[in-house]
C-alpha cells in the first residue's frame, strides 16, 4: 500500500514536472532545428540536423542585442532602485516609531488595488510631462512603482525578524547608526535582499504592457516588446527566431536562479518568523 | 573608572512615564544592581545610561561628563545584553574585535587584545566559531568578552544571566563578582532576580513603577527595607506582611490585628496612629516559643531547612523558617513568638514607608526596646509577655 502511494505520488509529481518542462524543451529544440524541419508531420522530437543559424541571424541581422542591453540596464537599474529604497524604507517602518506607521505600511499596498491598465495612461502623461517618455528610465520609474510596495513588505517582515539588540549592541560598540546598519543589519537582511532583488529583476525582465505603452522608439525597447515587434507581425511569425530569442531571454534568469535559488527558498520560508 | 550620576532623570514614552525623576549616585568602581519587577523602569534606566534612549528631562553624568546628548559609542561604556546580541555572521574573534575595529585600533593590536580577552574567558578554542555553534554559556562569555576587550569606564549588564540554567547561573555569578574585583570598574547590573542582586552588588537600587524605592547595600536593604514594597520584594520566602492598626501610648506603640497584639516600642517621628502594616521575616518567627496561637498549614522541606506556613487565630498567614531538625506536622496547633528586634512597621499603602527607628538610633535607648506581644484577649495590653529570651 505504501509503495502504491509512493508510486502514485511520484507519477503525479513527474507529470507536473513534464507539463512545466515540455514547453521549455520544445523551445530549445525548435531554436536549433532548421526551418524546413519545423512544420514536418509527424514532428521530430529531436532535430535531425542541428543548426545555430537562427541565433547567428538574430545577433547579426536584428536589433536583438540592443533590446538585450536595454533589458539588462532596465532590470538592473530597477532592482538597484527598488532594493535601495525598499531596504531603507523597511528599516524606518520597523525601527522608527512615528504616528501612523502601520497605516503608512498598509497605504503602500493600495497600489495593488488598482489594475495596472488604469494606471498606465496617467503614468504615461506624467512621464511625457517630465520629458522621460520613450526612454528606458521611464520604464525604471514605472516598474519601481509596482515592485516597491511588494519589496517593502517583504523586506519589512525580514527586518522585523532581526533583533533590535543587535543594532543596539553595535551602537554601544561604537558604530554610527549608518555603520550599524551596514555592519549588522545588512548582512542579516541578505536573504531578504536577494529574494527582493530576484523578484524585482524577474518582474522587470518579463514586463510587457508598460513597455508596450511607454516606449515606442526601437532604441529604447526592452526584449519583450522588441522581440514581439520584430518577429511577430499580423501575417507571419518567425518561429525559429522567436524560439532562439526566447532561449536567450531565459538564459540570464536561469543563471541568476541557479546561483540564488537556495537564498530564494530560504527567503520565502524565513520571511515571517525568524528561526 | 567613573562615577555615574543620575539627576532628576525622567523618561516618558507618549503619555506613559517609565522613569519618574530618578536621582542615583553611583560611585567609582562600585557594583550596583538595578532591581525590580518587570516594567519598573530598570531597563529603561540602563538604556538611558547606554545612550539607547534619551531622557525626557534631567541629566546623566559619567565621570563628571554630561552624556545626555552623546551617542552610545561616545560614552565609553560597554554593555552585555540579555539576548547576548552577538553578531551572527561574525566569528567569535570578529565579535570580540568589533568594538576595537570601530574605534580604529590597528589590526595587530586588535588581535593581541582579542587573544588576551579570550584567554581570560577561556574562549581561545572557540575564536573561529560562529555564535550559533556555541552553547548558551559560551555565547554569554563571548558577549562578556566583547564588553571587556575595550576596557571601558562603565560596564552595563542587562539581565545577562537570565537565559542560563540554574547551575551555570550560580557559577557565572561568582565569575562576575571575581571579574569586578579584578577590574575594579564601575558596573551597573539590571536584574529582576533578587538573589543575583543580593549576592553580587555593593549596593542595590530597588525600583518600582519608575521610582527609586531604596538605594543601599544588600544587608541594609534586607534588614531595613525602606518601605513595604522593598520588604515584600527582597527575601525568599518573602517577608510576611500583616495589615492592622497602630495605637500610641506615650512613647510606646502597639500594633493590633485579629489574633495578634504586639507592643512595638518606640517608632520614628513619622509614625501615625491608624492603619499600618507589620512585617516579619520567616527566620524571625520562632515556633514553639511565646504565646501567639497558630496552626501549621503546610511544611516545605528543602533539605537544609523547613519552611512552615502558619495561620494565626485571626486568619492571617505567616511564614516561618526552621532548621531541618525541627519537625512540625500540618494541622498541629502551636505557639509562636516573633523576634522583637526584627519586626518591621510600615505605613499604609503598597509603598508605605518603614516607621521603625533606624538601627543606630534603636541601640541608644535600651529599656523600651524589647518588643512584646500579648494574646488578643487583652485590649489594654496588660498581660505583657516577653517574646524572646
Amino acid at each position: 500500500m505504501a509503495f502504491i502511494k509512493k508510486l502514485g505520488f511520484n507519477l503525479f509529481a513527474w507529470a507536473i514536472v513534464l507539463a512545466v518542462a515540455f514547453p521549455l524543451f520544445w523551445m530549445l529544440v525548435t531554436s536549433v532545428k532548421p526551418a524546413f524541419e519545423l512544420f514536418r508531420r509527424p514532428p521530430t522530437m529531436l532535430p535531425e540536423t542541428f543548426t545555430f543559424e537562427h541565433y547567428l541571424r538574430l545577433i547579426e541581422r536584428t536589433n536583438f542585442l540592443t533590446y538585450f542591453r536595454n533589458s539588462v540596464i532596465l532590470s538592473t537599474a530597477t532592482t538597484i532602485v527598488v532594493v535601495a529604497i525598499g531596504t531603507l524604507g523597511a528599516y524606518s517602518l520597523v525601527r522608527f516609531k512615528f504616528r501612523g506607521r502601520e497605516s503608512l505600511a498598509f497605504l503602500v499596498l493600495f497600489t495593488y488595488l488598482l489594475p495596472s491598465v488604469v494606471l498606465i495612461i496617467p503614468l504615461y502623461l506624467l512621464l511625457v510631462q517630465i520629458g522621460l517618455a520613450n526612454n528606458i528610465f521611464s520604464l525604471v520609474i514605472a516598474y519601481t512603482t509596482f515592485a516597491l510596495p511588494y519589496a517593502l513588505w517583504l523586506l519589512r517582515s525580514f527586518m522585523a525578524g532581526i533583533p533590535e539588540d543587535l543594532e543596539s549592541a553595535a551602537l554601544v560598540d561604537g558604530a554610527s547608526r549608518m555603520g550599524a546598519f551596514v555592519d549588522v543589519i545588512l548582512p542579516q537582511l541578505l536573504p531578504g535582499i536577494i529574494s527582493t532583488a530576484l523578484f524585482t529583476f524577474i518582474l522587470s525582465w518579463n514586463e510587457y504592457l508598460y513597455a508596450l505603452v511607454l516606449v515606442n522608439s526601437d532604441d529604447a525597447r526592452p526584449l519583450t516588446t522588441g522581440v514581439m515587434n520584430m518577429l511577430v507581425s499580423s501575417f507571419n511569425i518567425e518561429w525559429s527566431l522567436l524560439m532562439a530569442a526566447s532561449v536567450m531571454m531565459s538564459v540570464p534568469l536561469i543563471i541568476v536562479f541557479a546561483f540564488l535559488q537556495s537564498y530564494l527558498t530560504r527567503g520565502f520560508g524565513a520571511g515571517g518568523v525568524k528561526g | 573608572m567613573a562615577a555615574v550620576v543620575f539627576s532628576k532623570v525622567r523618561k516618558e514614552f507618549g503619555s506613559f512615564t517609565a522613569v519618574h525623576g530618578l536621582d542615583l549616585n553611583i560611585e567609582e568602581g562600585e557594583f550596583v544592581s538595578l532591581l525590580g519587577p518587570s516594567g519598573c523602569g530598570k531597563t529603561t534606566t540602563l538604556r538611558m545610561l547606554a545612550g539607547l534612549e534619551f531622557p525626557t528631562s534631567g541629566s546623566i553624568e559619567i565621570g563628571d561628563r554630561l552624556v545626555n546628548d552623546l551617542a552610545p559609542g561616545q560614552r565609553d561604556i560597554a554593555m552585555v545584553f540579555q539576548s547576548y546580541a552577538l553578531y551572527p555572521h561574525m566569528s567569535v574573534a570578529q565579535n570580540i574585535a568589533y568594538p576595537l575595529k570601530k574605534r580604529g585600533v590597528p589590526t595587530a593590536e586588535q588581535r593581541k587584545s582579542v587573544e588576551a580577552t579570550a584567554t581570560l574567558l577561556q574562549l581561545t578554542e572557540l575564536l573561529e566559531r560562529k555564535p550559533r555553534q556555541l552553547s548558551g554559556g559560551q555565547q554569554q562569555r563571548v558577549a562578556l568578552g566583547r564588553a571587556l576587550v575595550r576596557d571601558p569606564k562603565v560596564f552595563l549588564l542587562d539581565e545577562p544571566l537570565s537565559n542560563l540554567d540554574a547551575k551555570l547561573r550560580g557559577y557565572m555569578r561568582v565569575e562576575l563578582v571575581e571579574l569586578h574585583r579584578r577590574l575594579g570598574r564601575t558596573m551597573v547590573y539590571v536584574t529582576h532576580d533578587q538573589l543575583e542582586a543580593m549576592t553580587m552588588s555593593d549596593r542595590i537600587a530597588v525600583m518600582d513603577g519608575g521610582e527609586l524605592q531604596q538605594f543601599a547595600p544588600p544587608t541594609k536593604v534586607y534588614a531595613e527595607p525602606a518601605n513595604r514594597f522593598v520588604a515584600s520584594f527582597i527575601g525568599t520566602p518573602a517577608m510576611t506582611l500583616v495589615d492592622g492598626e497602630l495605637a500610641r501610648e506615650g512613647d510606646s506603640w502597639t500594633f493590633n490585628t485579629d489574633g495578634l497584639s504586639l507592643s512595638v516600642g518606640t517608632l520614628a517621628d513619622a509614625a501615625e496612629a491608624g492603619s499600618a502594616c507589620l512585617g516579619v521575616r520567616p527566620e524571625n518567627v520562632r515556633i514553639g516559643q511565646g504565646s501567639i496561637s497558630a496552626t501549621v498549614k503546610v511544611v516545605e522541606k528543602t533539605g537544609h531547612e523547613n519552611i512552615v506556613f502558619l495561620k494565626l487565630a485571626g486568619g492571617h498567614r505567616l511564614t516561618a523558617r526552621t532548621s531541618a531538625q525541627e519537625v512540625w506536622q500540618p494541622g498541629e496547633a502551636v505557639k509562636i513568638a516573633l523576634d522583637a528586634d526584627h519586626v518591621h512597621i510600615f505605613g499604609p499603602g503598597s509603598r508605605g514607608s518603614r516607621w521603625n527607628r533606624p538601627a543606630a538610633a534603636q541601640e541608644a535607648p535600651a529599656p523600651a526596646q524589647k518588643t512584646s506581644m500579648t494574646p488578643p484577649t487583652s485590649k489594654t495590653g496588660s498581660t505583657v509577655q516577653e517574646a524572646t529570651p
